[in-house]
C-alpha cells in the first residue's frame, strides 16, 4: 500500500532515504517506464520496448531489466551493474505531487511505504538540522522537474508512432544454455519495415519533431537483448 | 656472530605486547614469535585513543572492522576538540581533525580564509570533517568496504578489551605461543645480549631478539640493558592524572573526536564509547592539589556527563614521569610502549609511537646478529626524532596560550620551550608550517596539523607570498560538508545497528 505525502522539513527534518541498490529496496523489477527524452542513455544499457495500456489503449515506452516478473538482471546485490537508471525509477521513492489549482507548482510528494524510506539511522538525510533541503534532496527534485517535463513532452512521440503506424506486436523467444526457452510476449516494437517504406516528407516532419533519432534509438536498443540473455545465462550457471 | 633471527621473545602482555605480537606475527611469517607475561599484574588501561594508522595495523593483522568495533566497545575518532586553551572564555574551541586538505593547497586555502576576514573556525573552513564532528556523525557507513571512510578516521576503545582481542587473535589465528609467567632475570651471551629469560617456574625461554613490553618497569630495557631516561619534564609539566569511567544514557550521542578542556593547571581528556565516557583530569603536582584536581574532574562530570552521579565515581590516581630512554634498541633488546617513553596523552601518541616502532623493525627486521647493531643505530636515531617531534609538538598546544593561570603562564616561560620549537615559532610568524619544517617519512605530525593547533590557537596565517585560493574553493568545501552531513549515519546509530547485527560479539570472551 503507498502512502503518500507532500514532502516538507517539519514532517521529515529527520527522514533519510536508502539510495544504495538493492532487492529488498525495491529494485527486484523487470521493468522501468523510459522516457523518450532519456532513450539515448537508456539503450546504451537495456532494450526498449513499447506496452499498450490495456484500458486507455496508450502506448508507453519500458526499460527491460529482466525476462520475468520480479527479475532484475542488472542487480548484484548491492550493487546496480549499470551506469545508468531510468528515471522514474531512480526518483523513488518521491513522485510529483500536482496542487488542485491550476498552474500552481508542482511538489515534491514521497512515499512513505516505499521499503527506501529508512527507518534507523542511517541513510541519506533530506533536510538537515535547520530544515534546508540537502544536495541530496536537491539532486532528485532536479530530476523530478526533468522527468515531469519528459513526460508531458514525451506524448508527442507516441501520437507520432501510431499516426505513422510505425508500431508492431513482438515476441522474443530464447534458447539458453541449459536448453530451457525464454519467451518474452505483451510487448510492441518499431515496425522497421514500414520505417524504411516511409516518404520523405514523412522522414522529415518525423524528424523536424526530434522523432526520427528516438525511433532509431528504440531500434538500436533490441541489440541489448544480446547483453541480457548473457546475463540470465549467466544467472542460470550460477544456480 | 652472523646467527639467525629466528625467534622473538616478547615481555609483558598489554596493549603494545600484543599488537607487538599480532603485527610481527602477520608481517614476518617466518619468524616464531613467543610472548611472556606475568598473570597477575594489570594493564595500565589508558591509551584509549587511536590514529588513523590503527586501520592499516588491522587491516595488515587481519582483524575483521565490526569485529574490532563490538569487541572492543569501539568509537570512531575523528580528532581532537580542544577546548578553553585559548582564554577559557565560553566561545573558546577549536578543532585538529584527522583530514587534512593536499598539502599543496593548505597554504592557499589557510590564506584565503584569513583573507575572507575569519569566516568560522579555521578547521572548519578547510576539512568538511569540522561539521561532521560537530554533528556527531560517523565517518563512514557500513555498507563501505572495511577500513574505508568518506573521512579520515581512528578510534576510541577500550584498552582491556582491545588486548583480550589481540591476545586472542595472536594465539588462535596468528600462531603465537602464549606463556603466563613472571621473568625473573636474564642470562647473558658472551656478546652481552641476552640470551634467555629466567621465569619464577624454573625455565629459561631463549631467544634472539628480545621486545621489552614491561610498561613503565622496563625491566629489559632500563632493568637489564642499562638504558638511561631523558627526562623531558623541564617542557612537559604534567606528572598526574585522575581517571573515572562514567557509564552513559542509551542512546546518548557519542561524540566524534577526543575533546581535552584546559583546566587552571592542566586539562581533562573526555573520550567517548558507546557505554562509558573515559574522562580524566591530567594536572602538574606543583600547579595542583590532589583534592582540587578531584574537585575540577567532578565538576566536569557533572556538568558535561547527562545523568550521571558523580558521588558513585572513585577516581584512580595515576602518577607518570614524563620522559623516554636514551636508547631504545640495545643489543638485541628493543623497547616497545610506556618502557620506551611516556608522555601525557594530549594527542594520543602512544598507541601510535607503538605501531610506528613495529613498522620500523618489520621493515628494517635483521635477519642476522651481525646487522643488528646497524639497525638499532638506526632506530634509536629516528625515535629520538620523533620524542622530539612529540615534546614539541604538544607543547605548541600550550605557548600561544593568553590563559593567565600561574600554571599557564610558566607554560609559556622561553626556557620551558624547546629551541627548535622556538625556532618555528619565529619562522611561522612569516611563512606557513610546511614540509621544510617536517621532512622526514612518516612525520608524527606534519604541517598541517601545526596549522590546526596553530589557527585553533588564534595565531594568525602569514600572507608575505601566499596565493590565496579562490574563494570557490573553501565554496567547494562547504559543498562537500553538506553533501556529507547529509550522507553520514551519526556514530550512535551506526554503532547501535552493528551490535544489534552481531548480538553475540557482546558476549564477554
Amino acid at each position: 500500500m503507498s502512502q503518500h505525502q507532500i514532502l516538507n522539513a517539519a514532517d521529515h527534518g529527520q527522514l533519510r532515504i536508502h539510495t544504495e541498490a538493492g532487492a529488498a529496496f525495491g529494485d527486484n523489477v523487470m521493468a522501468s517506464l523510459a522516457m523518450p527524452a532519456e532513450f539515448r542513455e537508456v539503450q546504451a544499457h537495456y532494450p526498449i520496448v513499447f506496452r499498450r495500456d490495456a484500458e486507455t489503449g496508450k502506448l508507453a515506452a519500458l526499460a527491460l531489466f529482466g525476462f520475468e516478473a520480479g527479475e532484475n538482471l542488472f542487480l548484484n546485490g548491492s550493487t546496480w551493474e549499470a551506469r545508468y537508471r531510468p528515471m522514474a525509477h531512480a526518483v523513488q521513492p518521491f513522485l510529483i505531487g500536482r496542487p488542485a489549482e491550476e498552474g500552481a507548482a508542482p511538489q515534491v510528494h514521497i512515499d512513505m511505504a516505499n521499503p527506501r524510506v529508512a527507518t534507523g539511522g542511517e541513510g541519506m538525510r533530506v533536510f538537515d538540522d535547520t530544515g534546508t533541503p540537502t544536495p541530496y534532496l536537491e539532486s532528485i527534485a532536479s530530476m523530478l522537474g526533468d522527468l515531469d517535463y519528459a513526460w508531458q513532452e514525451g506524448a508527442a512521440f507516441f501520437t507520432a508512432v501510431e499516426a505513422y503506424g510505425l508500431v508492431e506486436p513482438f515476441t522474443l523467444e530464447v534458447t539458453l544454455d541449459d536448453g530451457s526457452i525464454q519467451s518474452l510476449v505483451g510487448y510492441l516494437t518499431i515496425h522497421e519495415e514500414r520505417l524504411s517504406s516511409l516518404d520523405g516528407e514523412a522522414l522529415a516532419a518525423l524528424m523536424a519533431e526530434g522523432h526520427l533519432a528516438r525511433i532509431y534509438m528504440v531500434l538500436a536498443s533490441l541489440a541489448q537483448f544480446g547483453n541480457l540473455v548473457s546475463r540470465k545465462n549467466r544467472k542460470v550457471a550460477l544456480g | 656472530m652472523s646467527s639467525p633471527v629466528q625467534h622473538i621473545v616478547i615481555v609483558g602482555g598489554g596493549t603494545a605486547g600484543w599488537l607487538s605480537a599480532c603485527v610481527l606475527a602477520a608481517r614476518l611469517r617466518d619468524k616464531r614469535i613467543t610472548l611472556v607475561e606475568a598473570p597477575d599484574i594489570p594493564t595500565i588501561g589508558v591509551g584509549e585513543g587511536t590514529w588513523p594508522t590503527m586501520r592499516e595495523t588491522l587491516a595488515t593483522i587481519g582483524i575483521a572492522e565490526a569485529e574490532f568495533l563490538t569487541q572492543c566497545d569501539a568509537a570512531f575518532k575523528q580528532g581532537s576538540r580542544f577546548d578553553g586553551w585559548r582564554d577559557g572564555s565560553p566561545d573558546d574551541s577549536y578543532l585538529h581533525p584527522f583530514s587534512a586538505p593536499p598539502a599543496a593547497e593548505l597554504r592557499d586555502l589557510a590564506a584565503a580564509w584569513q583573507a575572507g576576514g575569519q569566516q568560522g573556525p579555521f578547521a572548519a573552513a578547510i576539512t568538511p570533517q569540522h561539521g561532521v564532528c560537530a554533528a556527531n556523525l560517523a565517518p563512514r557507513q557500513r555498507a563501505m568496504p572495511d577500513y574505508a571512510g568518506a573521512l579520515n578516521y581512528g578510534y576510541h576503545l577500550d584498552a582491556g578489551k582491545f588486548a583480550a582481542l589481540l591476545m586472542r587473535h595472536a594465539t588462535q589465528r596468528l600462531g603465537v605461543t602464549r606463556i603466563a609467567a613472571q621473568v625473573i632475570g636474564v642470562t647473558r651471551a658472551a656478546n652481552g645480549d641476552i640470551a634467555a629469560l629466567m621465569l619464577q617456574n624454573g625455565a629459561a625461554l631463549g631467544g634472539d631478539l628480545f621486545l621489552d613490553c614491561s610498561g613503565q618497569a622496563a625491566i629489559l630495557i632500563a632493568g637489564e640493558c642499562g638504558a638511561e631516561w631523558v627526562d623531558r619534564s623541564d617542557v612537559s609539566f604534567n606528572d598526574s592524572a585522575l581517571a573515572v569511567q562514567v557509564p552513559v544514557e542509551p542512546g546518548s550521542p557519542i561524540a566524534a573526536q577526543t575533546i581535552g578542556t584546559a583546566h587552571e593547571a592542566g586539562w581533562l581528556w573526555d573520550i567517548g564509547l558507546p557505554t562509558r565516557r573515559g574522562i580524566g583530569c591530567v594536572y602538574a603536582s606543583r600547579f595542583l592539589s590532589d583534592d582540587r584536581a578531584a574537585d575540577i574532574l567532578m565538576a566536569y562530570v557533572a556538568a558535561k556527563v547527562p545523568g550521571a552521579d558523580p558521588a558513585s565515581l572513585t577516581p584512580r590516581k595515576l602518577a607518570f614521569r614524563t620522559g623516554h630512554r636514551d636508547r631504545f634498541w640495545i643489543g638485541n633488546c628493543l623497547a616497545i610502549g610506556l618502557s620506551a617513553g611516556f608522555i601525557e596523552p594530549l594527542e594520543a601518541s602512544a598507541i601510535v609511537l607503538i605501531e610506528l616502532s613495529l613498522k620500523a623493525l618489520a621493515e628494517n627486521f635483521p635477519q642476522s646478529r651481525a646487522v643488528m647493531d646497524i639497525h638499532a643505530g638506526r632506530f634509536n636515531e629516528l625515535f629520538r626524532y620523533r620524542w622530539d617531534r612529540v615534546v614539541e609538538f604538544l607543547k605548541l598546544h600550550y605557548v600561544p596560550s593568553q590563559r593567565s593561570e600561574p600554571y599557564w603562564q610558566a607554560q609559556r616561560a622561553p626556557e620551558t620551550i624547546p629551541p627548535r620549537l622556538a625556532e618555528c615559532l619565529a619562522l611561522w610568524c612569516e611563512q606557513a608550517p610546511s614540509a621544510w619544517d617536517f621532512p622526514r617519512i612518516d612525520e608524527m605530525f606534519p604541517a598541517a596539523s601545526q596549522q590546526y593547533v596553530l589557527h585553533g590557537m588564534g595565531v594568525p596565517v602569514p600572507l608575505a607570498g601566499a596565493a590565496p585560493a579562490a574563494p570557490a574553493r573553501l565554496a567547494d568545501i562547504a559543498a562537500k560538508a553538506r553533501a556529507l552531513a547529509a550522507a553520514l549515519p551519526t556514530t550512535r546509530d551506526y554503532l547501535d545497528r552493528l551490535a544489534a547485527q552481531s548480538p553475540a560479539a557482546r558476549i564477554p570472551a
